[in-house]
C-alpha cells in the first residue's frame, strides 16, 4: 500500500499509520504523543530563532522540564503514590471506573513506550540547541520523526537527522530491501516466540517463588531471564528494524552480540546501543565527558549507568542494576593495565572475559527482574544455598532451541542476519529459512509474555 | 517478469515448507500439546462414536464434599443409572460455559453416535463476574484448541496470544463498568437500589452496636453480584447458547438444557424477594426462548432444597449427593 501511494503523500500514510498503530489499544495515550511532539516542535523553533545562547538554554530547559515532567507524572509517580497506599489506589481504581483516564494511567498502565519517544524527540531538540541539527519548519513532518511506526514503542531510539532524511526519500519497492527485511523479521520472530517466550515460563517460575528451588534451578532460573530479555529486546528491534527496511527505511542496530562479550565495557557498546547512544551524546558528554579529571570522571560514569537504571521505570532496582553496571565498568577501566582479559591474544584468557561478564551482566539481571530488593536479596539468598527441594524441569527441546539460539549467535558476531545470509549460496540460505521457520511455527511458546521492554 | 517469477517461486517455496511443517507438527507435537492446553477435545472424540447422549457440564456435575457424601457418583453417571438403555458420556470441567462448550459441540462428528447432548445451563455463567472473570482468559485459550483448524494454525495463533486474553485488570474494569452503570429495570419488579454497585454499597445487617454483620453482608452481598442482572438477548451467554441450538440442528442431535438448581432460598433470606423474583424472571427468559427454537429446557432451578448445597457460605453448585439425585432424576424423565 505504502508503495502504491505518490511519494509526495507517502509520509503522510506513515504519520497515519504510527497513530493507529500507537492509538491501537489505549488511544487516549495519543494525546501525551501528540502534547510531546508539539511542545518540542515549538520549544526547537524558538530555539533556532533565540538570539542569545542564554535564551537558547531557557527554551532547551523549557523542553527538558516538559519531558521529564511528563516522564514523572506518567511513569515515576505511581512510585510514590504507590508506596502512600498501593491498596487503596487499587480497589478505588476498579471500584471507580467513572474516574478513568488520569488514575488509570498513573497506577496501572504506564503509556506504551513513554521513555522512548519522548527521548527521541528530546534528541531532536538537544541537536537542535548544538546547531547539529537545522530546526523542522513543518509539524506534520516532525510529527512523521516522532510517530514513526517500527521503533514507536520499543526502540531504537532514532536521529532526526537518520530517520527523516530517508523518510522523505523516494524509494522505490526493491527486492533485496524485501529479502533483507524478512530476514531480519524471521530472525526476530525466532527470537522473540521460540526463545523468549519458552524461556520466560521457567525465568518466572524461579522469580515468583525462589524459595520452593534449589540453588542450581534458581542459578537456571536467573540465567533463563537473562535469554530471555535479550531474546526479547533484540528479537523486538529485529522485527522493527526488519519492517521498516520493507519501506526502504534502515533503522540503527540496537543489539551486536552483546553477550559475547569479553568485559562490561564491550558490553555497553553492544547492548541497547541507540539508548548507550543517547546518554553518552546527550548527558555523558554535556557532564564533560571523558575531558575531566579522573574524579568527575568518575562521577560522571555512575550518574550514566545510575540514571540509565532509573530510565527503566519507578523502582529501586533499577538503580542498582545500574549501579552494578557502573562500578564494574569502573573497576575494569582502572584495572585494565593490569587485568585484561578481553584485549588477550589467547583466547582461553578472552573466553574467561566472556564468561566473567557473562556472570557480572546476569547477576545484576536479578535485582533488573525483581519486583522489590527484599525478594532480589532472597534471590540471591536462594541462589548460594538451597532453600527449597523443587528442581526446575526444562524439556529438551527448549534445550535445543536455546543451543540454536547460541549458534545463532556465535555465527552472527559482530554482524547481522540479512548481511551474512547475503553472502551465502542459495541453498544455505533455504535451510536457515525453513529451520527459523520451522522453529515459529512448531516450537514457539504459547504462554503470554509481553515485550519486556513495551512497560518501559 | 523475471522479478515476479523470482518472488512466485519464492511463495511458493514457503508454502510448501509450511505443509510440510503442518504435517509434521501434527503428527508428532499436537497430540502432547492438546493434552496439554485442551484436554476435553481428546476425550470427546474418543467417545463420540460410543455415546447416545453427551453430558456437558462443569463443577456441578461431581461430588465436592467427599466427607459427607456417602455416594460420590457425578449427576452423569446418575443419569446413566437411571435411563440404562442409552450409552451416556461426559465431557466435564471446572468453569466450563456455553462459550467453552459451543467449539467442543462444533467437533462432534457429523456421522456421530451421539444423537442428544445435555447441556448445563447455569446462570450464575451469565452474571458480570463470570463474563468477566479472571479465569476467562485460560478458558478463551482452551477453546481456541477445540476449534476445527488446521492444529499448527491453532498453535501459531495461540503463541501469537490471538483469542480474547485481556489482561485481568481490563476484566475487572469492565465487570465494574457493568456494576456501576447497567440499570436493573424489569416489569413488575421493584428493586431497592439501581444498580448493582448502589445495592451492594447499603447497610443491610445493621447491629445493636452500630456496627453490621459483615459475615452475612459480605455473603448477601455476592448473591447480589451473583444474580442481579437482567437477562437479555445481548448478553454473551445467551449468544452462546443460541449458536448451540443451530449447532445441534445441522448436525441433527437434540439439544437439552439442564438448567441447574440455585440456592434461592438462602438468596431470599439474604438479600429479599426482588432479588429472587429477578433469578425466577432471567429462568423464564431461557425457558421461553429455548423451548421455541426445540430445545428441551429442564428447570432445575428452584428443585434442590437449600440444605443440599455443600457450600452453604458462598453461591456455588455444587450438590450433596440428594441434590445431585434430584437434577439427575428430572434430566433422565425428560430423556425417557
Amino acid at each position: 500500500m505504502y508503495y502504491l501511494l505518490p511519494f509526495r503523500v507517502r509520509w503522510i500514510f506513515l504519520l497515519g499509520a504510527g497513530y493507529v498503530f500507537y492509538g491501537f489499544i489505549h488511544p487516549e495515550f495519543l494525546i501525551l504523543l501528540l502534547l510531546s511532539t508539539c511542545v518540542d516542535f515549538f520549544f526547537a523553533l524558538k530555539i533556532s530563532e533565540g538570539k542569545s545562547q542564554a535564551e537558547k538554554k531557557w527554551y532547551l530547559a523549557a523542553s527538558l522540564f516538559f519531558n521529564i515532567g511528563l516522564l514523572f507524572v506518567f511513569k515515576y509517580l505511581s512510585l510514590f503514590l504507590k508506596d502512600m497506599d498501593p491498596m487503596m489506589a487499587n480497589i478505588y481504581k476498579a471500584a471507580h471506573p467513572e474516574k478513568g483516564i488520569l488514575l488509570d494511567a498513573i497506577y496501572f498502565s504506564i503509556p506504551v513506550g513513554i521513555s522512548f519517544y519522548t527521548f527521541q524527540s528530546l534528541s531532536y531538540t538537544f541537536d537542535v540547541f548544538y546547531g547539529r541539527q537545522k530546526a523542522e519548519t513543518s509539524l506534520p513532518k516532525y510529527a512523521t520523526f516522532v510517530a514513526y511506526f517500527p521503533p514507536l514503542v520499543a526502540g531504537p531510539i532514532e536521529r532526526f537527522h537518520h530517520l527523516s532524511s530517508q523518510i522523505f526519500t523516494h524509494h522505490k519497492p526493491l527486492y533485496k530491501n524485501f529479502a533483507h527485511g524478512f530476514r531480519l523479521m524471521l530472525l526476530g520472530f525466532f527470537m522473540k516466540m521460540c526463545i523468549a517466550d519458552n524461556v520466560g515460563n521457567y525465568a518466572d517460575q524461579v522469580f515468583n517463588s525462589p524459595t520452593t528451588f534449589e540453588a542450581s534451578s534458581v542459578l537456571m532460573g536467573i540465567i533463563m531471564f537473562g535469554i530471555q530479555i535479550y531474546a526479547d529486546f533484540s528479537g523486538y528491534s529485529l522485527i522493527a528494524q526488519g519492517a521498516s527496511v520493507l519501506l526502504g527505511i534502515h533503522l540503527v542496530d540496537n543489539f551486536r552480540t552483546p553477550y559475547l562479550s569479553g568485559s562490561i565495557i564491550e558490553f555497553w557498546k553492544r547492548w541497547h546501543m541507540s539508548l548507550s547512544g543517547w546518554f553518552r551524546d546527550y548527558l555523558y558528554i554535556p557532564l564533560g565527558g571523558n575531558k575531566v579529571g579522573i574524579p568527575r570522571w568518575t562521577l560522571n560514569i555512575m550518574i550514566v549507568f545510575l540514571v540509565s537504571g532509573f530510565w527503566h521505570g519507578p523502582n529501586y532496582t533499577f538503580i542498582i542494576w545500574g549501579g552494578i553496571h557502573g562500578l564494574v565498568y569502573l573497576a575494569e577501566h582502572f584495572t585494565k593495565p593490569f587485568i585484561n582479559l578481553s584485549g588477550s591474544r589467547f583466547w582461553g584468557v578472552r573466553f574467561l572475559g566472556g564468561v566473567k561478564t557473562f556472570a557480572i551482566v546476569t547477576f545484576a539481571w536479578i535485582f533488573f527482574r525483581a519486583n522489590d530488593f527484599k525478594s532480589a536479596i532472597t534471590m540471591v539468598q536462594s541462589g548460594i544455598k538451597s532453600i527449597g527441594t523443587n528442581a526446575l524441569s526444562v524439556t529438551s527441546w527448549v534445550w535445543g532451541l536455546i543451543a540454536l539460539f547460541v549458534l545463532i549467535d556465535i555465527c552472527l558476531f559482530n554482524q547481522r542476519i540479512d548481511h551474512v545470509l547475503e553472502k551465502k549460496k542459495w541453498w544455505v540460505r533455504w535451510v536457515v529459512y525453513g529451520l527459523l521457520l520451522g522453529c515459529i511455527l512448531m516450537f514457539s511458546g504459547t504462554v503470554k509474555h509481553p515485550f519486556v521492554y513495551f512497560q518501559f | 517478469m523475471k522479478e515476479t517469477l523470482r518472488i512466485a517461486i519464492r511463495i511458493i517455496a514457503l508454502a510448501a515448507l509450511v505443509w510440510v511443517f503442518n504435517q509434521i507438527y501434527t503428527r508428532f507435537i499436537w497430540p502432547t500439546e492438546l493434552a496439554q492446553e485442551g484436554p476435553e477435545l481428546q476425550k470427546l472424540l474418543r467417545i463420540n462414536d460410543s455415546c447416545d447422549v453427551l453430558y456437558f457440564g462443569e463443577s456441578s456435575n461431581v461430588s465436592y464434599d467427599p466427607v459427607n457424601d456417602t455416594i460420590t457418583t457425578s449427576i452423569s453417571g446418575l443419569i446413566a443409572e437411571l435411563v440404562p438403555n442409552k450409552v451416556i458420556g461426559d465431557i466435564t470441567h471446572q468453569a466450563y460455559h456455553g462459550g467453552i462448550y459451543l467449539p467442543l459441540i462444533e467437533r462432534i462428528k457429523e456421522y456421530s453416535k451421539v444423537k442428544t447432548i445435555i447441556v448445563t445451563l447455569n446462570l450464575r455463567t451469565f452474571d458480570q463476574a463470570c463474563i468477566h472473570s479472571e479465569l476467562e482468559t485460560a478458558l478463551q485459550k482452551q477453546a481456541l484448541y477445540y476449534q476445527n483448524l488446521p492444529p499448527l494454525w491453532i498453535h501459531l495463533r495461540a503463541a501469537l496470544n490471538h483469542y480474547d486474553n485481556v489482561s485481568a485488570y481490563q476484566r475487572d474494569y469492565r465487570m465494574w463498568k457493568q456494576w456501576t452503570y447497567d440499570t436493573l429495570i424489569v416489569p413488575g419488579i421493584i428493586f431497592p437500589f439501581p444498580t448493582i454497585k448502589t445495592w451492594c454499597e447499603a447497610a443491610k445487617f445493621p447491629l445493636a452496636d452500630g456496627t453490621e454483620d459483615m459475615a452475612k453482608r459480605t455473603l448477601a452481598d455476592h448473591y447480589i453480584k451473583a444474580y442481579a442482572f437482567v437477562m437479555n438477548e445481548n448478553n454473551p451467554r445467551i449468544r452462546d447458547f443460541d449458536a448451540i441450538v443451530n449447532v445441534c440442528k445441522a448436525k441433527g442431535i437434540q439439544p437439552v438444557y439442564n438448567i441447574l438448581a440455585e440456592n434461592t432460598e438462602y438468596a431470599d433470606s439474604l438479600v429479599g424477594t426482588p432479588l429472587s423474583q429477578l433469578i425466577r424472571y432471567n429462568r423464564d427468559f431461557v425457558i421461553n426462548r429455548y423451548r421455541k427454537r426445540g430445545v428441551m429446557v429442564i428447570d432445575n432451578l428452584e428443585a434442590v432444597k437449600g440444605k443440599d448445597y455443600t457450600d452453604q457460605n458462598w453461591t456455588t453448585e455444587h450438590y450433596n449427593y440428594t441434590g445431585r439425585l434430584i437434577i439427575a432424576g428430572n434430566v433422565a424423565k425428560a430423556l425417557r
